[in-house]
């Protein structure tokens, strides 16, 4: 019995090739797929009618986070745990929570984006069924690949395949899960 | 692509005469907005304020001016790409600077007539509230080799003929090199910038500390300059948008502009409005931390009366605090705000305003009555704050507008010019 299939790969050799493919991908509805280039290639996100990343809203979150731990920290040992009266100042004011503040916003800001990144991406990653391909070695040098998983609602075999070849695809292959 | 780029660019080059009459009316704006304040003066008992008002317009003014020329030689010394489709509408810009300097000329004329009734330190016979004059004051003694009216004098002179002359190289190689195209004028911008930065830096922040840190001259900050040097680029990038915006509502920079050089500049804006409130938080935060009255007398005036009650200026500091760092600051998070037109163009108004309340904010408050307590921020000085800046800003306008159909659209023959144009596509 045959391995269950993770989905198609389809082969293409230049940039306007793959780019011109994902736009029909896209366009067919396809949701579960992806593309694989050597290089970062400007306006790829767009043609794969990707949408912004939700990172900086986590990054956000992050900050305000980090704002509202050091406010709290100082009041909390200046004014609450050990109230000491230094300089003359209060006990607590937000004057020299500030600085504090300020530094944990950018910690747990930049916690988070990196955090937020790894969870979304699902990095790092030991296995990915493409890695069995034998050429997947040309995607980190002069070749690009697109691959769709039959997880996709809209895969279907056959038609997924005309629909590569259609796209200019070159090679179109089953990859094993 | 870069090719139909600068063929859709060429094509939508500026038509003179389409300027020419928007500049007219700049002009007109300009000399009733200078007439209106003249006028200020002349019905005003206590001249004090509508001058002092002027000093705002023109320090607001100016500052702009001075933002520009930094981010062209910032531009220059880091060999940016993406900012050379913008560089060219700041180049014409400063050909006002010229024109700041006549429009500063009443000041110092000032200066000579009547010593100290701008700056108080040029009158050493000056009272000093319970304290002598100033020139038995200590404190002036120990500043006067540098708070005289001759360095005074031929400090500011040095000020607008550094802004002027570098100025005039850089507007020279970008223009000339569109005719020619030859790379020498690329390296002769980069030579300017490695040492028109310092020149820049030095002059900017010398302008700050004499023309305005002097109103209160016992007092000390070394955050001065950097104050200044935050609130000149965040004007100059606020004009920077209006400026792409209204091209592109012309037509002239569509094809040229794309998503990114929006998100780029609006970074930058983002940037430095942190920027603007790190400096101006760490000056009011280690005065207020080291508590020594040199230093703080300066903001009790902007919060308090002799007698302990609050006073206008310090709701005007809470304003500063919100509108010219929290506000700005949540708006330009979100990608959105800095890429559609719609979005980023408020803000970048709303920036303007409140530096020109920053800059109300570090002058208006040197004005005083008999008690030494500052008077109040809501008087008819904001309506002569208002003729200055339309007055001196109409000029500026009117400058920049008769420069823009002397020169292409875009520094065409610039060797970054196609990088640009495809900013990130």
């Amino acid at each position: 019995m045959a391995a269950p299939s993770y989905g198609l790969i389809a082969t293409f050799d230049t940039t306007p090739d793959l780019y011109h493919a994902a736009e029909k991908v896209r366009d067919a509805g396809y949701r579960h797929w992806d593309c694989i280039t050597p290089f970062p290639v400007h306006g790829l996100d767009k043609a794969m009618g990707l949408k912004r990343s939700i990172v900086p809203r986590i990054s956000l979150c992050g900050g305000i986070a980090g704002f509202c731990t050091g406010m709290s920290m100082i009041w909390w040992t200046g004014a609450v745990d050990y109230p000491l009266i230094v300089g003359g100042k209060p006990l607590f004011s937000p004057m020299f929570a500030f600085p504090v503040s300020y530094e944990l916003t950018i910690l747990f800001t930049a916690f988070a984006t990196i955090g937020g990144m790894l969870f979304l991406n699902g990095l790092p990653m030991h296995y990915h069924p493409v890695l069995k391909y034998e050429h997947i070695r040309r995607g980190m040098d002069d070749q690009f690949f697109l691959v769709i998983e039959t997880r996709d609602p809209r895969f279907n075999l056959a038609n997924t395949k005309a629909l590569l070849e259609k796209a200019g695809g070159k090679n179109i292959s089953e990859l094993e899960a | 692509m870069s090719s139909t780029h600068a063929a859709i660019a060429s094509a939508a080059l500026p038509a003179g005469s389409s300027t020419a009459a928007t500049a007219s009316k700049a002009l007109t704006v300009g000399i009733v907005g200078l007439v209106l304040t003249a006028l200020g003066v002349a019905v005003t008992p206590d001249k004090h304020g509508p001058v002092m008002s002027y000093l705002v317009g023109i320090t607001f003014c100016t500052s702009i001016l001075i933002g520009m020329l930094m981010l062209i030689l910032i531009h220059h010394i880091v060999d940016a790409s993406w900012s050379v489709v913008i560089r060219r509408q700041f180049e014409h810009a400063l050909s006002a600077f010229k024109w700041l300097f006549v429009l500063f000329l009443p000041l110092l004329v000032l200066a000579w007539v009547k010593p100290g009734f701008v700056w108080p330190w040029m009158d050493l016979g000056h009272e000093l509230h319970g304290h002598g004059t100033v020139g038995t004051d200590i404190l002036y003694q120990k500043k006067a080799g540098f708070l005289n009216l001759n360095m005074f004098t031929g400090m500011t002179l040095a000020f607008f003929a550094g802004w002027v002359w570098l100025s005039a190289r850089l507007r020279k190689a970008s223009f000339t090199q569109d005719l020619d195209g030859d790379i020498k004028w690329t390296f002769m911008n980069r030579q300017t910038a490695a040492f028109g930065l310092p020149i820049g830096a030095l002059t900017l922040s010398f302008a700050a500390i004499y023309w305005v840190k002097s109103l209160e001259y016992h007092w000390f900050s070394t955050m001065y300059g950097v104050w200044f040097f935050a609130n000149c680029i965040r004007g100059a990038l606020a004009i920077g948008v209006i400026i792409m915006i209204w091209l592109w509502n012309r037509g002239d920079y569509k094809g040229v502009l794309n998503t990114n050089h929006f998100y780029s500049i609006g970074m930058l804006a983002f940037a430095f409005t942190v920027f603007w409130a790190y400096i101006t938080f760490s000056q009011y935060f280690l005065i207020w931390n080291a508590n020594v009255p040199e230093e703080t007398f300066w903001y009790n005036l902007r919060e308090v009366n002799h007698d302990g009650s609050t006073n206008q200026w310090w709701y005007v500091g809470l304003v500063l605090l919100f509108g010219h760092f929290f506000v700005p600051f949540l708006y330009l998070l979100s990608y959105k705000h800095k890429v559609v037109h719609s979005k980023i163009k408020p803000i970048m108004w709303w920036i303007l305003a409140v530096i020109l309340v920053d800059m109300c904010y570090n002058i208006l408050p040197a004005l005083k009555d008999g008690h030494g307590d500052s008077l109040p921020f809501l008087s008819l000085n904001l309506l002569w704050v208002l003729t200055s800046v339309v007055g001196i800003g109409g000029v500026c306008t009117w400058s920049y507008l008769k420069s823009f159909p002397t020169a292409k659209l875009l520094p065409i023959r610039d060797p970054r010019i196609s990088e640009s144009l495809t900013h990130h596509e």
